[in-house]
């Protein structure tokens, strides 16, 4: 317990600020969670429509489509925890709220992606773009917190979304699709999860 | 020729409160407490003296009918913080 009235050295003076920047720094940390989960759904989403592609066993969007029924429920989920839950934050950081208006303009501009595929962009050209999308939301996340695996994972999946222009069959597409939510989404995730879990434990101890 | 050291500063829990607040948007009076590991008491005496020095800007509200204290660093805090750093430094770099 920090003691008020104890007289304090110029040594002591800067502990207390370094543990302090470092406390607060901790909130900053992102659990990867949402990376884990929204990874693994899209994920599983490639995976099955590339699979269905080869063996035909529904419909060529069934997976996609229940993804997307899945991802709406989530969205809501998260939109209904986000306007209620907010107020209870005991802290707000500036990275959070750089996150937050990151998550907006990616969730429009992928919104956008889906409208342009709907309306009649080629579903390969489309998945490319939005890898590309991907990649600029791991680019700024992994940058605002200072996360290695977020931004090599943006480079991977930049390099995929390139590749992804020229394949000629949405097979490939999936696979592309697949390998890059694994690189930019499912493995930094997990490194993200274990890192904080580690500084949790820490931090109980 | 080193200057004095901020007393507004120079003191465990406000520097410790500061230190939090430089690095965050804004705090609640729970979170200040968690992580300084300080008496609400203490904590509220010590957030009162660096209200009146002007160093950051305290907003007292209700949320869901619970009283919330939310805390925020000041520019004239900023300054002040960075003023108190660079004298430590000066005194650091004398020993």
């Amino acid at each position: 317990m920090i003691q008020q009235d104890k007289p304090m050295n110029e040594q002591e003076s800067l502990l207390i600020i370094q543990q302090m920047i470092q406390t607060a720094k901790q909130e900053q940390k992102d659990d990867g969670k949402g990376w884990i989960l929204w990874g693994w759904l899209l994920f599983l989403a490639s995976v099955f429509t590339f699979l269905n592609l080869k063996w035909e066993w529904v419909s060529m969007y069934f997976f996609w489509n229940l993804f997307g029924g899945l991802a709406l429920a989530l969205l809501l989920f998260t939109t209904v925890r986000f306007l209620f839950m907010k107020r209870k934050e005991k802290v707000r950081t500036y990275t959070k709220d750089l996150c937050e208006k990151l998550n907006i303009g990616f969730f429009i501009f992928l919104l956008l992606i889906i409208f342009s595929i709907n309306l009649g962009v080629s579903p390969v050209k489309g998945f490319a773009l939005l890898l590309g999308l991907y990649g600029f939301w791991m680019l700024i996340h992994g940058t605002m917190l200072n996360f290695k695996p977020s931004i090599i994972g943006a480079f991977v999946t930049w390099g995929l979304a390139f590749a992804g222009l020229y394949v000629q069959t949405f097979e490939w597409t999936m696979l592309l699709h697949s390998i890059a939510v694994l690189c930019g989404f499912i493995i930094p995730g997990h490194i993200a999860y274990a890192e904080f879990s580690k500084i949790k434990s820490e931090n109980k101890g | 020729m080193f200057k004095e050291l901020d007393p507004i500063l120079h003191s465990q829990l406000r520097l410790a409160v500061i230190s939090l607040l430089i690095s965050v948007k804004e705090a609640e009076f729970t979170f200040l407490r968690e992580k300084t590991n300080s008496t609400a008491g203490n904590l509220s005496v010590q957030i009162q003296k660096l209200k009146e020095a002007g160093y950051i800007d305290v907003v007292k509200q209700f949320k869901d009918n619970y009283p919330q204290t939310i805390c925020k660093i000041t520019k004239p805090g900023i300054k002040a913080f960075e003023e108190y750093v660079n004298n430590l430094q000066s005194y650091l770099g004398k020993g």
